[in-house]
């Protein structure tokens, strides 16, 4: 649209022309996008080719000049949009109580100071710090929280199915599992003042992980030995990418209870945790071998 | 008629993919960021300027070279030498392909001039551009996304309607050239919102039309 074509035919009608402007020359008609080009493999060497077979990342999608193809344009806004959709979202208040869990909340106030202070979210509130003291079993082996993290979305999805796989796996091998809890605003590190205060042997938080393209509804799972305020990431035990589209969560909780039982057997957790004789039972998560080919799967499918 | 429009004639559109770099030198070009250029001339200089500016907000190129040739496309040197070369520079063939392509829409849809007389011996070019690109915008000292009202006609005219166009609106001149320019116009860029430079645009058009008109007062 031409702002001075349309100032001077109004000043053209204005000073007594009755006729219009003569037109412009036609516009020529925009071809069609290419077809679809995600995923495109179009790798040029071998070992793009063989590296592109190793990772869901974006490797080989191909380029328009300088730029990426429309299409993969599309995609990658879509699966960041349900990254973003995923962070802004809020468990429900009362989904504890739907679930027959003991709501725990850190010292947040709300979702905003959630993620601008993760510090906040490391630390049980007064008031939970009660409700855990007297409802919650003392010393067991085992004290499992749910928790939303930064995926709510995940953790109301596949949390529960994930919560129970993991219960029941530890009870399989021996061991006493505490009351289940549900922490609201909750960092990672508040599974050691949750496991202090009711004296487990381990603490257990299974969270939403932050989420990445594609993967709004992945739990991550942290495992820490006598848990206590001040304990480090070395110390922990993790376990990401639960979901059905990479370890659904019946596996994981199998895996987890693995890493439980070894956790209590050894009286240690973390960096100094032996793994080497778990290979069966933890399959890839405890092999040190490059990952299996795999096909990136797309959460979401963008219309063209 | 009066005011109809004298579309400009692209005389030549040429690229040189690789460029020597003695080449992308002496044209205003950056031997270490770009590589390629497009050239192209035109009959008309101002639709041509408000053109590169446009092709800078469709692709990454930079307008590294713009310069009218003296007395107008009516001394023109050659043929095809018209009235302005204009050189697009980029890092990428495809950048100066897509640059040119939006210059070339711009010329053939948008700028031109029109005839203020129904001789259409009185060219005026009271063109509006909503959000400039970030050549008009350097050259103009303003912020990229400014709107501008991009105004040219005969020294005379310009004159009288630059000082009407002024009046009309909320508008502040960035940069007054007065003549003789190369081709012996006197050309104005007024900055300020969309709709002042719309008002300033009309109230300068209509000014050189009545001048035009009405030459000698006494």
């Amino acid at each position: 649209m031409s702002h001075t074509r349309t100032l001077v035919e109004a000043l053209r009608k204005r000073l007594g022309g009755a006729a219009p402007l003569p037109p412009p020359a036609p516009t020529p008609r925009i071809p069609e996008p290419p077809v679809r080009v995600f995923p495109r493999r179009n790798e040029k060497t071998a070992y793009a080719k063989e590296a592109a077979t190793h990772t869901t990342a974006l490797l080989g999608i191909g380029h328009v000049g300088t730029r990426y193809a429309t299409d993969v344009v599309l995609q990658f806004q879509a699966e960041l949009a349900v990254a973003h959709g995923a962070v802004a979202h809020e468990l429900a208040p009362d989904f504890a109580a739907r679930n027959a869990l003991l709501p725990l909340e850190s010292r947040v106030a709300d979702h905003r100071q959630f993620l601008l202070r993760p510090d906040l979210g490391r630390r049980l509130s007064d008031e939970s710090v009660h409700r855990l003291r007297a409802g919650a079993t003392k010393s067991p082996d085992v004290q499992p929280i749910l928790a939303d993290g930064l995926s709510a979305v995940a953790c109301e999805g596949s949390g529960m199915a994930l919560l129970h796989a993991f219960t029941r796996a530890c009870e399989r091998r021996g061991l006493t599992v505490g009351t289940p809890v549900c922490a609201r605003y909750a960092r990672v590190w508040l599974e050691d003042e949750i496991g202090e205060i009711v004296g487990a042997k381990v603490a257990a938080i299974l969270l939403g992980e932050r989420p990445g393209l594609g993967t709004g509804d992945g739990l991550s799972a942290y495992l820490v030995y006598e848990p206590k305020l001040g304990k480090t990431d070395g110390d922990r035990n993790m376990m990401s990418n639960i979901h059905a589209r990479g370890t659904p969560p019946e596996v994981a909780g199998d895996r987890l209870a693995v890493l439980a039982k070894a956790m209590v057997d050894q009286r240690t957790s973390g960096v100094s945790l032996d793994l080497s004789g778990l290979v069966a039972e933890l399959g890839e998560a405890a092999s040190r071998a490059p990952r299996a080919p795999q096909e990136r799967v797309r959460l979401v499918e963008v219309d063209r | 008629m009066i005011l109809e429009p004298i579309p400009p004639r692209i005389l030549s559109v040429r690229r040189i993919p690789n460029a020597d770099p003695a080449v992308l030198a002496a044209y205003g070009a950056d031997p270490t960021r770009h590589r390629s250029l497009g050239l192209i001339t035109v009959d008309q200089d101002d639709p041509t300027y408000v053109a590169l500016d446009e092709a800078t907000k469709h692709a990454p190129v930079d307008v590294v070279f713009a310069r009218s040739f003296y007395a107008g496309a009516a001394h023109g040197s050659g043929p095809i030498s018209g009235e302005i070369l204009g050189v697009l520079a980029a890092s990428d063939p495809d950048e100066i392909d897509e640059g040119l392509a939006a210059l070339i829409r711009c010329l053939e849809h948008d700028a031109c001039f029109y005839g203020a007389d129904e001789s259409k011996k009185t060219p005026v070019f009271p063109h509006v551009i909503a959000s400039l690109g970030h050549y008009l915008s350097a050259q103009a000292g303003v912020a990229p996304g400014t709107s501008m009202a991009y105004l040219v006609a005969p020294p005379m005219e310009g004159a009288i309607a630059l000082d009407a166009a002024l009046k009309a609106a909320d508008v502040r001149a960035a940069k007054i050239f007065p003549p003789p320019t190369e081709t012996n116009f006197t050309a104005a860029w007024l900055v300020g919102s969309l709709v002042d430079c719309q008002a300033a645009a009309e109230a300068y058009c209509e000014t050189v039309v009545r001048v035009a008109a009405n030459p000698r007062e006494r």
